[in-house]
């Protein structure tokens, strides 16, 4: 088949980053240095070449970008300063905008206002719903000792008027799982709008059924420790990422999941299981947090040179995510019961909209997005061997 | 005998002759011809102690005849001739033997050689025996230069030398001046007007006391030689022109690429060259011919250049013109989708590249193929929808196949010698390449001459190229024609034809093989006359005199007789 040329794709693509791709003038520095491409899959040269020429069909049904881990020695050799590594970037921003049929995406990564707008009015709604359904109890400045336990702590589910400890906590498990249900439903629904644009649409390319399932433990591996991020170069960020990545997975677990295990009355010691998975995550975050936002200011290291605004969305979402729940576990120890109400109200008011916007429409998709791509390379490299043994069969 | 003191040198080449060659035994068994004073061997004749030694013994033992065995006379006759002058010889009283084309390189006994060698030597010293000495004559130089071609390089070196103060025709086949630029709109590579550079030129052509302007003319035949040359124009009424020099600047034809199947020119309206493209520009208005204003606009590289099915070569300045297009569309048409199809991006030269950086900055994507097995096709669209045409090809540096939609497509045809330059070329006595372009004498170290002396070859007749290059040449081969017009006068060959007038039977055989129209026919005496100015002693003449009227100095009877007797004889 033949691509179609779109020189308007380029005007389109540069919303989503940086873009000198025109400097390009296809040396292959890039590919020759890049320790993650292989036959089949190589990058980044094609995809610049494809941005230059406006191949977006090319582009969507490619899984390359999400390949690359962005170490950044691509753009450090290059000789014509195109930065190929920030190319695969915005190809990444691009195609999470692609895969996502309601066009939101597309919406956060053009435009910061509507990204901003999404943001505030979430926050609005839950700090609404709050004041409205679930208020602070009337005696909670008159007598805050009521809402102290034996240990000191503030009795966290029974900060509100009108409602037991149990039934709060009913409450917010189930909107945590109404959220953590929509969020899937989008993110499961773009995936397979992903399947279509990479698998189906690829007619040269018959997927032989058994590798779907010879090939799914791909998908698992790739999912819980980025086996390709831990080939690039620079071995730190591959384990600062697995740090940040099961520090967030232990922290949506217990919060989505357990949370009647976890949001209990009860404080345990310090050195309970409990409070340890729950510093964990809080420093694997943090940690997280420190190196890019050092990193993204100074501009020194190339991987963070160039950011996007939905780059900073990002950390400042999580940073004061991580913020708010780190001082409404302070207020708690220290027996605050008014505060502990607002900080958690304010938590939730900013753990909603980033999980509900970055994780279908923006940047967090990649979690899903990298270990289905490996996933669906693994199944074209099925596929072409399976072709080649056919067709040795058919010669011999 | 005196007059017949001999000096006979055999000359080693290192080992090229003397391998094959007893050189020793040649010089020993010379030293027994009659007249030979001094017979010697020595590694290198041409070198100059092999000259110094020759100027040496002449000196020392009055020598008045040398002979050189060495290499052939094409190579270094002229350096021993040098060298008998130096001494205070006439140069003619010499002759070379050539044993190493003829004997070493061409044998392998080495006793067969060296006898071979021997019976070589000994002819040229019977030879040298018989020569004569022979004066040097030169002749003035007509201060008048022909130029053949009215387009920029011939404009260009019409105007250079007449601003000399010297006289200058200038011929032209057409009706007007100004050749292929009068049809361009803007130059590369800073977008200048070409009319501008062109009409400022002619204006001063037409007004300049020294230049005479000859339109609709052709020649058919040049006489003469450097200095002396003639021709009758057929100009209206028949007008004989002498001048000194010539410029040779008849310039290019563009290729005409209805033999690229794939392109479909000439079926599909809407595939234009890149001349058609010009004179739209030019007019001012890029439209489809339906009248639209395209959307899309293909601009297709090496059409007929760089393939083995049309051209090999490339013709230098497309790719530039193309990058020229690219900046004209983006100003008048600044919504247009731009593709510029490319095999190799050639921008070379001042201020070419950063026009290539300024046009990649535009709405346009730059294309690879593959110029020589995958050339694009161009179809009608099916749905009209988007563009009136489709271009499909492999795009290199991507892999892919693509395809590219178009209202206009813009085929960058390349230059193409002129379909008559194999004649032209046999008027002038010059040679042609094997894509028909003139020959310069070296491409380097004489790149605006040709091996005739006195004819310049400038501009696209040359090879193909742009304006810069055009004028560069024109004005190099002004300064050449100036600087002869300034030495006043010009060596001319010594071994010319005489006619025995009391031998002469009048039959004028003679004037119907010479080459040169050197032979007159004196009516008053009834015999024939040959002008040893235009003479170029090529012997013709003297071999078809019926009687032996006719002499050929430096090649008489008796000189040839004499040395086919001393090859074939044993002293």
């Amino acid at each position: 088949m033949s691509y179609k040329i779109n020189l308007n794709f380029k005007k389109e693509l540069s919303k989503y980053g940086a873009g000198n791709w025109n400097e390009c003038f296809h040396c292959g520095n890039c590919t020759a240095i890049c320790p993650l491409t292989e036959d089949g899959f190589l990058f980044p040269r094609k995809g610049i070449r494809a941005i230059q020429m406006g191949m977006d069909q090319k582009i969507e049904s490619n899984v390359d970008p999400w390949m690359c881990y962005y170490c950044g020695e691509c753009s450090e050799t290059c000789p014509r300063d195109a930065n190929p590594g920030e190319l695969m970037m915005t190809l990444r921003r691009y195609l999470t905008a692609a895969y996502d049929w309601t066009g939101l995406s597309k919406k956060f990564y053009a435009s910061a206002r509507w990204e901003f707008g999404a943001i505030i009015f979430l926050f609005l709604l839950i700090v609404a719903l709050f004041a409205i359904f679930l208020p602070p109890s009337s005696k909670i400045l008159s007598n805050p000792s009521a809402f102290i336990n034996a240990e000191g702590g503030v009795m966290i589910n029974q900060m509100v008027e009108g409602f037991s400890a149990n039934q709060f906590l009913q409450i917010i498990h189930h909107g945590d799982w109404t959220m953590a249900i929509i969020v899937a439903l989008l993110l499961v629904s773009n995936i397979f709008n992903m399947f279509y644009k990479v698998i189906i649409k690829d007619k040269t390319t018959k997927i032989p059924l058994t590798a779907y399932i010879v090939e799914f433990w791909h998908l698992i591996y790739n999912f819980a420790f980025q086996p390709k991020f831990s080939k690039c170069e620079n071995k730190n960020y591959w384990s600062g990422h697995l740090f940040l990545m099961t520090g967030y997975t232990i922290m949506f677990i217990v919060i989505v999941a357990l949370l009647p295990l976890f949001q209990i009355e009860e404080v345990k010691p310090w050195f309970h299981w409990q409070r340890l998975l729950g510093y964990y995550a809080t420093f694997g975050i943090l940690y997280f947090l420190t190196v890019t936002t050092i990193g993204r200011i100074r501009k020194k290291d190339i991987k963070f040179k160039f950011s996007h605004p939905s780059d900073w969305i990002f950390i400042v979402m999580l940073g004061l995510t991580s913020i708010t729940g780190i001082l409404v576990h302070i207020f708690r120890l220290t027996g605050l019961p008014m505060l502990t109400y607002i900080m958690y109200v304010f938590h939730l008011a900013v753990l909603v909209p980033m999980i509900v916007i970055e994780v279908p429409f923006s940047k967090w998709a990649h979690l899903a997005y990298r270990p289905f791509a490996a996933y669906f390379a693994r199944l074209k490299k099925a596929a072409w061997q399976y072709q080649v043994n056919k067709g040795k069969v058919i010669t011999v | 005998m005196e007059g017949n003191r001999i000096g006979v040198y055999i000359c080693w080449c290192g080992t090229n002759i003397a391998k094959t060659v007893d050189v020793e035994k040649v010089a020993e068994e010379m030293k027994l011809l009659d007249g030979v004073v001094v017979s010697k061997s020595y590694h290198y004749m041409c070198s100059d102690p092999g000259q110094e030694m020759i100027v040496n013994d002449i000196k020392e033992h009055q020598l008045k005849r040398i002979v050189v065995a060495a290499c052939s006379p094409r190579i270094h006759e002229l350096t021993f001739r040098k060298a008998l002058e130096n001494a205070g010889l006439n140069p003619y009283m010499f002759q070379m033997a050539n044993i190493r084309e003829q004997v070493s390189w061409v044998h392998s006994d080495r006793e067969f050689a060296t006898q071979k060698a021997i019976q070589l030597v000994r002819g040229a010293i019977h030879r040298v025996r018989l020569h004569e000495p022979l004066e040097k004559r030169s002749v003035e130089v007509d201060p008048a230069t022909l130029v053949v071609g009215g387009g920029i390089s011939g404009i260009t070196a019409a105007l250079t030398i007449a601003n000399a103060g010297k006289k200058v025709y200038l011929i032209e086949k057409s009706d007007k001046l100004g050749g292929h630029i009068a049809n361009i709109d803007l130059l590369f590579p800073n977008l200048q007007q070409a009319s501008h550079v062109i009409q400022s030129k002619i204006e001063k052509i037409r007004e300049h006391p020294n230049i005479e302007v000859f339109l609709e003319s052709e020649i058919e035949k040049i006489y003469g030689f450097i200095g002396n040359f003639e021709t009758n124009l057929n100009h209206g009424i028949d007008k004989k022109l002498k001048f000194g020099n010539i410029v040779i600047a008849t310039g290019m034809k563009p290729f005409v690429p209805d033999v690229v199947q794939s392109y479909g020119y000439g079926k599909l309206p809407n595939v234009i060259t890149s001349l058609e493209f010009e004179k739209m520009l030019m007019e001012g208005s890029i439209k489809t011919k339906a009248g639209f204003e395209p959307k899309h606009i293909a601009i297709i590289h090496c059409v007929g250049s760089r393939n083995s099915k049309t051209n090999d070569y490339c013709s230098r300045s497309c790719c530039s013109t193309a990058l020229k297009y690219i900046h004209q569309i983006n100003s008048a048409l600044p919504e247009a989708n731009v593709f510029d199809i490319y095999a190799d991006m050639r921008s070379f030269g001042k201020g070419c590249e950063e026009l290539y950086t300024t046009a990649s900055k535009n709405n346009v994507a730059f294309l690879m193929f593959d110029q020589e097995n995958e050339l694009p096709i161009i179809q009608a669209s099916k749905s009209d929808k988007e563009s009136n045409l489709v271009i499909e090809f492999k795009e290199i540096l991507s892999g892919d196949m693509i395809m590219v939609p178009a209202d206009l497509v813009v085929l960058m045809v390349g230059m193409e010698a002129q379909e008559n330059a194999k004649l032209t070329s046999q008027i002038f006595g010059i040679s042609v390449d094997k894509n028909r372009f003139y020959m310069e004498k070296h491409p380097k170290l004489d790149p605006v001459a040709t091996t005739t002396e006195g004819v310049y070859v400038v501009g696209a007749c040359q090879s193909p190229k742009g304006v810069i290059d055009c004028v560069s040449q024109a004005r190099a081969a002004s300064a050449r024609v100036l600087a002869s017009i300034a030495q006043k006068t010009v060596e001319i060959e010594v071994t010319t034809s005489t006619v025995t007038e009391e031998v002469c039977c009048g039959c004028q055989t003679c004037i119907s093989v010479c080459p040169y129209k050197a032979i007159s026919f004196l009516e008053d005496k009834s015999v024939s006359f040959v002008n040893e100015v235009l003479c170029k002693g090529c012997g013709t003449c003297t071999s078809a005199c019926p009687t032996g009227a006719i002499h050929s100095k430096h090649f008489s009877y008796k000189q040839i007789l004499s040395q086919i007797i001393g090859i074939l004889s044993n002293n």
